[in-house]
């Protein structure tokens, strides 16, 4: 049986969790939805919509972060900080989460200070309940309602939220607070799908309208495209700011950049960008993507290539972020559609 | 591992540092905690509060008491490194990567090609193959350097150019008065390595030109692409396939490298970029 939760109902809750939780929602600003640490006057709180500005993965990769102090051998971050619950998680940071798990956790050495955050962590995801223009998530064959990776997951409907559960921890929480919730009528759950197919319609006609190609179609289209003229072509504006990288949900890649710190020494953890000269440049100064056009195609590369051939994985959500980001207007929608095309 | 911290250097002290060349030098140091390496490893040596730098060690292997790392001048943290005095304390990170298969060479008939300041990596294979002497058919070594004035281990490598269970020779591109010896590419003194090339082990290791054309005339005489190994130098820094500054087609050259052999890498673009 689903329940059903009242946005009063869902406040008490998010004030009871905040006694075990760093308790983090998306709230309303004018250009967006940015997450803040809930508080009774942390603004409008926002669950359905879209996505946030910022990725999910600020909260386990954060953009800078201490990793060493001198020579100590425990790991700097004291362990007294709460673990995090994010509330309002859509389902395209969802995907996100599995790269970045594959990256720091699933695969290899597991890098501790991602799996501190990761560990005893709360995710109460949440359906869109409309798009933006430049949401694709269905064409990365994702849907705009999450179905995995949530503890918990909310869908809006009138004055409150349909309420599933998606593991043990969530199953407890709905538990354990048993009092805030009710079971779900059944018109509930039909609005609840009447919204689903109804966001699912936008983006599908975003992605007809746009002619964004179907992730099906990406096998192999870095390799036939490796000379093409189209990287030079489409990277001609790039001002090399980085900010398609930082923005992305999936991009994980960091440098760590000493320094001394009241004569301590100190090693921190930086979101790095694969766009910038330097990121692949060797000491003795051979760069192997000399050229802004090959580290274009060597963020494509990244993606659409070696994530699938390692992991499986596509390595974009579909999200957008980086066209809403990128200050010369460079479209991965437009890209993939040449990639796909050829031309 | 998960407890550990990856990102954390373990103190070293300095205990020496030797002026190979005016632009190289060997640092010898001791780690605080035990740092164990297999020949083509590399590691992260930290200058505190400056930065760190990838390096393969240049020392033995076996030689518990110190390692050593020789370093060109070449960049920020590599310049630090060369102000270093006897007694400073730095900070070592590793090792990191795979080596050489030392296993799959026993038994087997051996030629090294090394360039520049590949040197280094290969001083610490040679001293390996050295400690394991009598378990190979045959051991060739051809190095090749710009000029006399940048052969590292001259000392050293005289003493190589004595050994019974070594064929030894040194080529420069540019000769001067003292040299004696070949000058040309190293590609040009591999005519006279005497060996059973379809069976034999390639081993190459320099800047990145030298190794194209190095492979190139090895895979021409006939090794076989999974006999020829390469050490791939790429901008490390994590050393454990985190940061993503090291790709290499479909691999980390920090956690499945920096030692590839060439089928392996053969078919990803531009691998000697
Ligand atoms: S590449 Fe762009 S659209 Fe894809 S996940 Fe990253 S920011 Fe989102
Ligand atoms: S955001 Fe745009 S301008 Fe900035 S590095 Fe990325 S592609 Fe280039
Ligand atoms: S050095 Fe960080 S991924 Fe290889």
């Amino acid at each position: 049986m689903k329940k059903y939760i009242s946005y009063k109902n869902l406040i008490n809750l998010l004030n009871v969790l905040a006694q075990d939780y760093q308790v983090f929602v998306p709230t309303e600003a004018k250009n967006g939805r940015f997450y803040k640490k809930y508080s009774a006057d942390c603004g409008k709180i926002v669950i359905g919509e879209v996505r946030a500005v910022e990725p999910l993965k600020s909260f386990f990769l954060p953009g800078r972060e201490r990793v060493a102090e001198d020579f100590k051998p425990d790991l700097p971050q004291k362990d007294d900080r709460k673990p995090y619950a994010v509330v309002g998680v859509k389902a395209c940071d969802l995907k996100g989460f599995k790269v970045q798990d594959y990256v720091f956790k699933d695969h290899d050495f597991e890098d501790p200070f991602y799996n501190k955050a990761r560990q005893n962590n709360l995710i109460i995801s949440a359906d869109c309940t409309c798009c933006l223009e430049s949401c694709f998530c269905i064409a990365l064959n994702l849907k705009p309602y999450p179905q995995e990776s949530f503890d918990i997951n909310l869908s809006q409907v009138d004055a409150g939220f349909v309420v599933e559960t998606g593991t043990q921890r969530g199953e407890n929480i709905v538990k354990e607070n048993f009092s805030l919730f009710e079971d779900a009528q059944d018109y509930m759950i039909s609005e609840r799908n009447q919204q689903r197919e109804k966001v699912t319609g936008e983006i599908k006609a975003n992605i007809k309208t746009q002619d964004i190609p179907q992730e099906s179609l990406y096998q192999g289209i870095i390799g036939k495209n490796y000379q093409s003229v189209l990287w030079q072509d489409e990277a001609k504006a790039c001002v090399e700011c980085g900010a398609c990288n930082t923005i992305c949900p999936t991009c994980h890649c960091f440098l760590l950049y000493d320094q001394k710190d009241k004569g301590k020494m100190m090693r921190l953890r930086i979101w790095d960008s694969c766009m910038i000269k330097d990121f692949a440049r060797v000491a003795g100064g051979a760069n192997p993507r000399e050229r802004l056009w090959m580290r274009l195609r060597n963020r494509f590369e990244k993606k659409f290539d070696y994530f699938p051939k390692v992991s499986g994985i596509y390595a974009c959500t579909g999200c957008g972020r980086c066209i809403a980001a990128c200050p010369a207007k460079i479209d991965i929608r437009k890209v993939l559609k040449r990639l796909v095309d050829g031309r | 591992m998960a407890d550990k911290n990856p990102y954390r250097p373990i103190e070293a002290q300095v205990l020496d540092v030797i002026a190979e060349t005016p632009t190289i030098r060997t640092v010898r140091f001791k780690t605080k905690e035990e740092v164990a390496f297999v020949t083509g490893q590399f590691i992260e040596l930290t200058i505190p509060g400056v930065g760190e730098a990838p390096f393969t060690p240049s020392s033995r292997p076996s030689m518990r008491e110190a390692m050593e790392v020789t370093v060109m001048k070449v960049g920020r943290v590599t310049e630090f490194i060369h102000k270093l005095k006897k007694g400073d304390i730095i900070g070592i990170r590793g090792p990191f990567g795979r080596g050489y298969p030392l296993d799959e060479f026993k038994g087997k008939e051996i030629l090294v090609v090394g360039g520049g300041c590949g040197f280094a990596p290969l001083r610490s294979l040679m001293y390996t193959f050295f400690d394991m002497s009598g378990q190979f058919k045959k051991l060739f070594f051809r190095g090749g350097c710009r000029t006399p004035k940048e052969l590292v281990y001259r000392n050293e490598t005289d003493e190589w150019a004595k050994r019974k269970d070594l064929n030894f020779k040194l080529t420069v591109d540019n000769g001067d008065e003292s040299w004696k010896g070949n000058v040309g590419l190293v590609t040009t003194i591999l005519d006279d390595v005497e060996m059973d090339y379809k069976q034999g082990i390639g081993v190459v290791c320099g800047p990145p030109i030298m190794m194209k054309f190095a492979a190139k005339k090895l895979l021409e005489m006939g090794f076989k692409e999974n006999n020829l190994y390469l050490s791939m130098e790429k901008n490390m820094s994590c050393g454990i396939g985190k940061c993503g500054h090291c790709r290499l087609g479909s691999y980390y050259a920090c956690k499945d490298g920096p030692v590839f052999s060439y089928d392996k890498i053969k078919n990803f673009p531009n691998i000697w970029d």
